[in-house]
């Protein structure tokens, strides 16, 4: 701090200091401190009325206002816009005091307002000081408020005390609020089962919350619940919202991709509890830990959801660009509450982001493997058992028998199918053809070219290829049609299936142009395709010793492993040395006009002095998981909050730039973001317990009136949030509730009833066909998603459509929810079946049966008020379906009778009440 | 209460009375439950804390119709939202210079005096292949790309100065449709249907029909209510099958019991809003009364296939088809049974030329085929049914085209 100028202030501002450090201006505003004035008053306006002319994209008159050193650079007048000698003087200050419309700024709008030209004067007065965006400052320990109405609140039982309350106490105090008493003990189980494993607790584990009277029976249900393997399961439903998984491929053909072992994946790692920074180095860069397992390969799939274009005709180098651009967007907004997808075409608007440093950090991403192809190479196979472990065997062998990397080799290619060269790098097509941009197919007498490739003395040319004829012949040839052969071959055909065939060709060395040549007299006419080649492999001969008998069995084992075609999942995989991919800047966005070549970097505003040592996605993991990232852990908290409140700390969990929302309690952001990488040690289950341990989120959710009034939004928490359920949970909850709901875990998705006519999938032939058995009842996190016709219910509450990250859903209310939890089948079948629990027991009063009912919706008993419309309904529809057989019949039971079509009907009216529909 | 059945109109008086001092003390808590939803709204943009006492949001019926302030000509608005980026260039914006630069550098003068972001070295002209004639008493020029539309040319205002600082389809989308590219803004339509309720208590006041194969970029949100109360969102009807999905009731209810199931739920929920005084409550019981209007209402007005076979001709209808023909008919049919705010988006306007289907010759041919002949029928039958008048028609899309050659970013 300017200490003349703080000095000066003392006369010019009447000014109470508390604690030396928060300063109060009474006359129109309070601040903490002096770059909070400039990040919480002055950041605004020019976010609002200035940057679009002098920021990030524009610079008019050579004025921008994006960091310190653009504002006080003289600009094109020669002078620069603030005199720090002679504030008063400013050329800022008179530009928006000017008369002259012409001359005044902002130039095109109305002019500023009297407040906002005080905000300014005073900050010129404070010496323009220019605070940190509170999102980028790194973190550091927070001191908890010790305020003794805090304390008071508890009684003196420390056991309680928590310093989340701590926080929102303190706020509530400034504003003369109370946090509501806690909500009853039903109503809690409910809350917290939904929050923490997204159904109701299973029957054991509420009754012995229920019946127990220890003072921890509430902190044993939270650790009883957090055991649970259905938190996996709600908390991944949140995950992959980010994650933008799907089990399609997106755009116009969204085709069938198998990626749901990912989704296993994440499921187990929430359930175990994997620190969130293993939890996102796996996922962003698994394939470059020492040693990789299976599943730190499946976790890279995190970014292998990306949709791929299938459809013919298309650029892959668009598509493999669009999805490396996804993968920065999407780590940014995902995991670091960052707008940037907007500084691909230019310096970012708000930020001190340059347009480079985009493609700087595109470069970590920028290196990988896959490239739009219709197999979404590179993928990881998974063998079933007895073949993998012939599989170790053959690897082991080839260690023995030869060198650890030529069994490397050997691995890499039968369990990855790496490396591989693309068919669709093909050009100078003579009367071949990129087939739907994706097979190159060659014809009676054809050729074309393959740039680049790199070999190594390599004596095998493995093809993966299909044909029909057994006449052709291919010759392959060096840098041009009539170079030197590398090998030539007759084909033999594959019945049009697609097969892996060795070729033998000549060792050579070096980057080279393949020139292929096919000919085929045995093909009638010139368009007739002879033989379709997908990809090539180059291999040196296979290892051991002629005349070594393993040797034969243990080439028969590499062919006959190759050739399986076991399940896989796409990967991220690095691509070699020798074919790194330059990364350049895109000049102004547009792929195809590349500007300066860059290497991988990380945002300077965001970088907090932290050295990057691996220039790959490992060091971007490095980086992000480092204490010094400012934005992973708070994005994480905020995260945990949202889903226990209803909304984050800061409410825009996409954004935490100058346009985002500021945090509601800052201090509380930052203390449970430190806690959450120090004391808990990145653990999610941790920090979930925490929070809601907390009398905060104990409390009532009932509001009076004087709460309403003084914090109608509740974003001072004076009351628990009461939150419409998400759209797996209220499909879970029915399924639940009416004894369906399957409890099996993992595996591929699955197809429960969906009405005709949603899909359209003509290109694949896929189909809905509804699973069988349990499969039809699984948890919604198992629904099959098509990304081009999600579930319709799931996205008629708020479901998301997974082709890009989404940070954040928001609720809506609407009448389609209303049709779905009153008509659809899926719901209509769970309230036919919730109505026979309550009519389960013999002998029971009408009245019993629907406080039976629900007491297994809530753990309590129905209120008079309550339960007198559903009587009423239970009588209406009783003496109704009496005479109306014709609609008993259609009830999906054996044998229905009016009883059964009565409790079917009050069932699916009390699976429909808005205490059901909301955790309260 | 007793036992009798209430009618629905029954139901929303007793509903009324019931409110009635709840009300009371939400008119004089500032504005009202719709002020608390939007008072950060309010309170960002006037320094006036305390506002006016005139309610907007009755809780209990929201889609009320409400008086303007000014007295306003439309009474409601058919929006057309082209997905992507139809090219003003090639459609209304005639720029004779542009063709004779076409292949040519960018000149100076089209790039002097502005500042663009990163803009290295100098991109190429493309010059328009529409061809322009000069239309009707107005002499507005509308391209060959648009044969119909030219021929009602005096119906038509160009608005050529429209901006956007967005660069990718999804922001962008929001930013014309909620007036904010970051997601959690009320949309133009929620907006209106706020504003002045909706005539038809049957019907949302606010419905969104998809044609294209695709729902736009960005999502539900553009059609979303933001901050404001959710009843005012689009709802979205289904272009073919069961109009509103779910629309129906189950085999083993029928109206008089899904009636009765409606009542004993709103009933109940009546009552949990009294213990928890949560608006969302509120706003559900009036969804569900919704939904259950709905289910009366919605099928007859969604049925397009009993217009007479001169309206079919007229607009280009296929009943049962998913075609923007079908919901520009469908539009009509809902403006003319006073729903305030229909919304088309149709998918696959991003015309910049790198593919057939993105391409000016072929792909922007085939999508204004699409459009041409729907968009004049809806002017021309909306005129003869002397609902033009009150009826206000937007064309437009996020995206313009820049004249540059194969540049398919950033537009300013």
């Amino acid at each position: 701090m300017n200490r003349r100028i703080f000095n000066s202030l003392r006369w010019a501002f009447p000014m109470l200091i508390v604690g030396g450090v928060i300063l109060i201006f009474p006359d129109i505003f309070s601040v903490k401190d002096k770059d909070s004035f400039y990040v919480e008053e002055v950041k605004p306006i020019i976010n609002k009325k200035c940057i679009s002319c002098h920021g990030g994209v524009k610079q008019s008159a050579g004025f921008s206002m994006m960091n310190r050193a653009s504002f006080f650079k003289k600009n094109e007048s020669g002078k620069p816009a603030i005199d720090i000698s002679n504030p008063s003087q400013s050329e800022l200050l008179a530009r928006i005091n000017h008369a002259d419309p012409m001359e005044r700024m902002p130039s095109e709008g109305k002019p500023l307002s009297s407040r906002e030209i005080k905000i300014f004067e005073k900050w010129v007065d404070l010496g323009a000081p220019w605070g940190e965006h509170w999102a980028y400052k790194a973190l550091s320990p927070v001191k908890i408020p010790s305020n003794t109405s805090w304390m008071g609140i508890f009684g003196g039982n420390k056991e309680k005390e928590n310093a989340v309350d701590a926080f929102i106490q303190q706020k509530l105090n400034e504003n003369n609020l109370k946090l509501n008493p806690a909500a009853d003990k039903e109503t809690l189980l409910r809350r917290v089962s939904l929050d923490l494993i997204g159904v109701p607790a299973p029957k054991d584990i509420a009754d012995k919350y229920l019946k127990s009277t220890s003072p921890d029976a509430y902190k044993m249900l939270v650790d009883d619940l957090l055991k649970l393997p259905q938190f996996g399961e709600k908390w991944a439903s949140v995950w992959l919202d980010i994650a933008r998984f799907a089990d399609s491929k997106g755009y116009e053909k969204d085709g069938n991709r198998q990626i749901w072992r990912y989704r296993d994946w994440v499921i187990q790692a929430l359930n175990k509890d994997m620190p969130y920074n293993q939890f996102i180095t796996e996922q962003i860069a698994g394939d470059l830990l020492p040693n990789p397992k299976d599943e730190h390969f499946i976790a890279t799939a995190f970014h292998r959801n990306t949709p791929t274009n299938d459809e013919g005709g298309t650029d892959d180098e668009e598509f493999r660009t669009a999805a490396v651009i996804d993968r920065v967007n999407t780590t940014f907004e995902g995991l670091m509450s960052t707008t940037f997808a907007c500084t691909q075409c230019h310096g970012h608007p708000y930020e001190d982001i340059k347009h480079e440093e985009y493609f700087q950090f595109l470069a970590f991403f920028n290196n990988t493997r896959d490239e739009d192809t219709v197999e979404e190479f590179p993928v990881i196979r998974h063998y079933e058992k007895t073949d993998s472990l012939q599989l170790l065997d053959l690897v082991a062998w080839v260690k023995k028998t030869a060198t650890p990397k030529r069994a490397d080799e050997i691995y890499s290619f039968l369990k990855f199918l790496q490396p591989l060269v693309y068919a669709t790098h093909a050009d100078l097509f003579v009367n071949s053809e990129l087939y739907d941009t994706k097979y190159l197919v060659f014809r009676k007498k054809s050729s074309a070219r393959i740039k680049d490739v790199v070999l190594n003395g390599e004596v095998r040319f493995i093809a993966q290829q299909r044909g029909n004829s057994k006449k052709g012949k291919l010759t392959i040839r060096l840098d041009s049609l009539r170079g030197k052969v590398l090998g030539q071959f007759n084909i033999p055909s594959t019945e049009g299936k697609w097969a892996f065939t060795p070729f033998e060709i000549q060792p050579v060395y070096g980057k080279h142009d393949l020139y292929f040549s096919y000919e085929n007299a045995s093909l009638t006419s010139d368009t007739e395709s002879g033989f379709t080649l997908n990809s090539f492999h180059l291999d040196h001969a296979f290892p051991g010793n002629e005349g070594d008998p393993s040797k034969k069995t243990m080439d028969s084992l590499y062919w006959t492993l190759l050739r399986k075609n076991p399940p896989n999942t796409p990967i991220m995989m690095d691509n070699k040395a020798e074919n790194v991919r330059k990364t350049q800047v895109f000049i102004r966005g547009n792929w195809k006009v590349k500007g300066e070549v860059v290497s991988p970097g990380i945002p300077k505003v965001l970088s907090n002095s932290f050295n990057l040592t691996k220039p790959n996605r490992m060091g971007m993991a490095e980086w992000m998981t480092d204490k010094r990232n400012p934005l992973v852990s708070r994005t994480l908290v905020n995260r945990l909050w949202e889903q226990l409140f209803g909304t984050g700390i800061v409410e825009t969990l996409e954004d935490f730039g100058s346009q985002g929302t500021l945090p509601s309690h800052p201090e509380l952001l930052d203390y449970l973001s430190w806690q959450f990488m120090n004391k808990h040690r990145w653990s999610i289950k941790s920090s979930l317990k925490e929070i809601v341990l907390s009398q905060t989120y104990r409390q009532s959710s009932v509001v009076t009136t004087e709460k309403l009034k003084k914090d109608p939004n509740n974003r001072l928490l004076s009351r628990a949030p009461r939150i419409r359920l998400s759209a797996e949970q209220v499909r879970d909850q029915a399924l639940h509730v009416a004894g369906l709901l399957s409890n099996k875990m993992y595996g591929p998705s699955v197809m429960p009833y969906q009405p005709e006519g949603i899909w359209a999938s003509p290109y694949d032939g896929n189909k809905w066909k509804l699973s069988e058995g349990e499969d039809k009842y699984r948890r919604s996190i198992y629904t099959y998603y098509k990304r081009s016709s999600p579930y319709p219910s799931q996205l008629t509450f708020d479901g998301t459509g997974r082709n890009v990250c989404n940070a954040r859903r928001i609720r809506t209310n609407t009448p389609l929810q209303a049709l779905v939890t009153l008509n659809d089948p899926v719901f209509m079948e769970a309230a036919t079946h919730f109505g026979q629990k309550m009519l389960e027991n013999p002998g029971l009063s009408v009245n019993d049966r629907i406080q039976h009912g629900y007491h297994i919706l809530l753990n309590k008993p129905i209120s008079p008020t309550l339960l007198q419309p559903l009587v009423k309904l239970y009588k209406d529809s009783k003496a109704y379906y009496k005479s109306h057989s014709e609609l008993v019949n259609e009830i999906q039971l054996e044998n229905p009778d009016v009883e059964d079509a009565a409790f079917a009907l009050v069932a699916n009216a009390m699976l429909n009440l808005d205490v059901i529909i909301t955790k309260n | 209460m007793n036992n009798k059945r209430l009618s629905l109109a029954e139901e929303a008086h007793l509903l009324d009375a019931q409110l009635a001092t709840r009300r009371l003390f939400l008119k004089q808590c500032s504005m009202g439950l719709g002020a608390l939803a939007f008072s950060p709204l309010i309170n960002a943009c006037t320094s006036d804390a305390n506002g006016s006492s005139n309610t907007l949001f009755d809780p209990t019926k929201p889609l009320l119709p409400k008086t303007p302030h000014l007295p306003g000509k439309a009474k409601s608005v058919i929006y057309l939202h082209m997905a992507g980026a139809p090219s003003q260039l090639e459609l209304f914006d005639y720029k004779p210079e542009l063709k004779k630069l076409d292949g040519q550098l960018c000149p100076e003068s089209l790039l002097k005096g502005k500042k663009f972001a990163f803009i290295r070295g100098v991109p190429k002209m493309l010059g328009t292949i529409g061809e322009f004639k000069q239309r009707g008493q107005s002499g507005a020029w509308v391209s060959h790309y648009m044969p119909h539309l030219a021929g009602v040319a005096d119906e038509l205002s160009f608005l050529k100065a429209v901006h956007t600082d967005q660069f990718n389809h999804a922001p962008a989308q929001l930013l014309m449709q909620t007036g904010s590219a970051r997601l959690g803004r009320p949309s133009l339509g929620s907006w209106v249907t706020y504003g002045l309720g909706s005539e038809n208590a049957n019907l949302p006041g606010f419905v969104v029909l998809t044609s294209g194969g695709q729902n736009p970029d960005a999502g539900k949100s553009v059609w979303g209510s933001g901050f404001l109360p959710s009843v005012y969102q689009g709802v979205h009807c289904r272009s073919h099958g069961e109009p509103v999905l779910y629309l129906d009731n189950p085999a083993n209810v029928d109206g008089n019991m899904r009636k009765a199931s409606i009542d004993a739920i709103n009933q109940a929920n009546k009552e949990t809003y009294k213990e928890f005084n949560d608006p969302e409550t509120l706003s559900r019981i009036s969804q569900y009364e919704m939904a259950f209007r709905m289910q009366i209402s919605a099928p007859d007005v969604m049925n397009i296939s009993d217009e007479p076979a001169y309206i079919h001709e007229m607009y280009g209808t296929e009943p049962g088809k998913e075609s923007f023909a079908n919901n520009v008919l469908l539009a009509r049919k809902l403006v003319e049974k006073g729903v305030r705010f229909v919304q088309l988006f149709d998918w696959g306007w991003d015309v910049h030329g790198n593919s057939t289907d993105t391409s000016l010759e072929i792909g922007l041919v085939n999508k204004c085929k699409q459009i041409d002949k729907a968009i004049t029928a809806l002017i021309l039958d909306l005129k003869q049914r002397g609902l033009l008048e009150e009826t206000l028609i937007v064309w437009g899309s996020e995206f313009g085209r820049t004249p540059m050659h194969r540049i398919l970013s950033c537009r300013w």
